[in-house]
This record gives C-alpha cells, sequence and structure tokens, in this order.
C-alpha cells in the first residue's frame, strides 16, 4: 500500500499550467464545467449549479448507445466552498427533477454506494494550480456517510498494523 | 457515467458495503483486528443480546470479512480483509474516469487560452 492509500477513495492528482483562479472557474461556471466533465461520446447540460453551501447541482447527460441516446440526471449538493482553493460536493444518480433514484432503478442493490463525495483542491504553484482529487464512496442509506468512510480508514489502519504485529 | 461505471463492479461489494454500513459491525470488525474473538467476547462491548450480535455475524460472515471457526461449542470469528482491499479497488474505478476529464479539461483550458490571448475579455 502506499502513504495515501485509502481503503475507499480514489486520489487523484495534476497540473495544470494556470492559476487556480481559472481552474476554480472550470468548476464552478456552467458552460466551462460542462465542456470537460463529459465522458467522450456524450453531452453534458448543466441545469443546476448554485456554488454554496447547501447548494444544489444537477447535471444532465446524454450517451448515445447502438440504442440510441441514454438519458441520465447526475444530481448532489455543495458541501465546501472555498474559492479558488476547495470545493466539495455530493454525486448520484437522480431523475430530471433532481430526486436521488432507488437503488433498483440504478441497477445497484441496496448498500452500494450509490452516492459518492467529490473534493477538488486547488494550489497555487508558481502560476501553475496542482489540483488533487478525491473521490469518495458513500454506501446508500448510511447515517454520517463521510464518518463511514473515516471509519473504514481507521479499519484499513488497524488492519495493516495487525499485520505488522 | 460514473454510474455506470460503478454498475459493471463486482456483485460481491455490493454485500462488503451492505456489511459495513453499519457502525456495530464496524467495531466487531475492529475487535477482531486485535485476534480471535468468540460470540460472547463480541457481545461483551454491545448492549446487544447474542442473537443480535449473532445475526450481525451472518452478514459479516456471508461478505466474507470474517470466518466462522467449526468447532461446534467454541466458533471463534476471525477476521479475513481480502474484501477490504476489493473495496480499494472498486474506489480505483474511478482513476481512468477523472484521468479522461483531466485530459479534456487540459485540453479545453488551451482553448479558452489560445480564446483569450486573441481578444481583451473571454466573456
Amino acid at each position: 500500500m502506499t502513504d495515501d492509500d485509502t481503503s475507499d477513495s480514489v486520489v487523484i492528482e495534476r497540473v495544470f499550467p494556470a492559476p487556480p483562479e481559472s481552474i476554480w472557474r472550470l468548476w464552478t461556471e456552467p458552460e466551462h464545467f460542462a465542456a470537460w466533465y463529459g465522458p467522450s461520446g456524450a453531452s453534458v447540460r448543466v441545469i443546476t449549479m448554485d456554488v454554496r453551501v447547501g447548494g444544489r447541482r444537477l447535471l444532465h447527460m446524454e450517451v448515445m448507445t447502438p440504442n440510441g441516446a441514454m438519458q441520465m440526471w447526475f444530481a448532489g449538493e455543495y458541501r465546501e466552498v472555498v474559492e479558488n482553493q476547495r470545493l466539495v460536493y455530493t454525486d448520484f444518480m437522480a431523475d430530471e427533477n433532481g430526486n436521488t433514484l432507488s437503488p433498483e432503478l440504478t441497477g445497484m442493490p441496496e448498500g452500494h454506494p450509490t452516492t459518492t463525495e467529490v473534493r477538488v483542491e486547488l494550489k497555487n504553484i508558481e502560476g501553475s494550480t496542482r489540483l488533487v482529487l478525491t473521490h469518495v464512496g458513500i454506501p446508500a442509506g448510511s447515517p454520517g456517510a463521510v464518518g463511514w468512510a473515516m471509519a473504514l480508514d481507521k479499519l484499513e489502519a488497524l488492519v495493516a498494523g495487525g499485520d505488522e504485529a | 457515467m460514473d454510474g455506470v461505471a460503478v454498475a459493471l463492479a463486482d456483485d460481491r461489494l455490493d454485500e462488503t458495503f451492505a456489511a459495513l454500513a453499519n457502525s456495530t459491525r464496524r467495531a466487531i470488525l475492529a475487535r477482531l483486528v486485535a485476534g480471535e474473538a468468540s460470540v460472547n467476547e463480541l457481545a461483551k462491548p454491545f448492549q446487544l443480546s447474542l442473537p443480535a450480535i449473532s445475526k450481525h455475524l451472518k452478514v459479516l460472515e456471508r461478505a466474507g470479512l470474517i470466518v466462522r471457526g467449526q468447532r461446534a461449542q467454541y466458533r471463534p470469528c476471525t477476521l479475513d480483509a481480502a474484501p477490504l482491499h476489493e473495496v480499494s479497488r472498486w474506489a480505483e474505478q474511478y482513476r481512468p474516469i477523472w484521468e479522461d476529464r483531466f485530459d479534456r479539461m487540459d485540453t479545453y483550458l488551451q482553448q479558452l487560452q489560445h480564446t483569450e490571448t486573441g481578444t481583451d475579455h473571454d466573456r
């Protein structure tokens, strides 16, 4: 295991040749976000992007498949907003009104992390931006979901410690 | 596309996540890190009946997170950390999705910069 390894999250670091102010706009302004977010072959439309703590987000995604266009909506809530520095939001599959879909509808049985949390941290490094993205899985129906993530980290640390003993 | 990618995950993970989405079961696992324990020993820290603890143990066993001994009277529980590592792999499915997005973000950023050098204001 690497030092940064956490059991239930993926951490990706990338340096972009632009200051944090520019990168922040790519994440928080609808037309910019829609321009890069979607997978290739999909078109993304931002329906709601209320970037403030407790503000909602809703994306429409259309993916072309051999059986025609597939419509999807992803919704969530902004949890932390520190301009040009830190953005935290939840993400889950939703209907067109932003209501979360039941696990059966998304094809994922109960207990699966249908909600995830995305953390974006920006740091200015001589005019460029180091972006650290953390994507954490949260089990459906679990209260204190982020607490769950931390608890699991602790458990993994214990397991690792137990191996040495 | 996250949901689609996640849906492709191993079914086994569903049980692991369901098993872990409970604080009592996580506490049981944390206790088992210290070594094997009987149902009675596991029940002690919790204000729960033995049948209630047994129910939690069954969930953990089904998820492959613990192994029960075979001795009839004393069936000690031991931790099996393998499914936890599968959880880690589940999260890793997001990596290529984000790498792909960052590539597009990089390209888009360059397009914007070209546009901005051509005009005083970008909007």
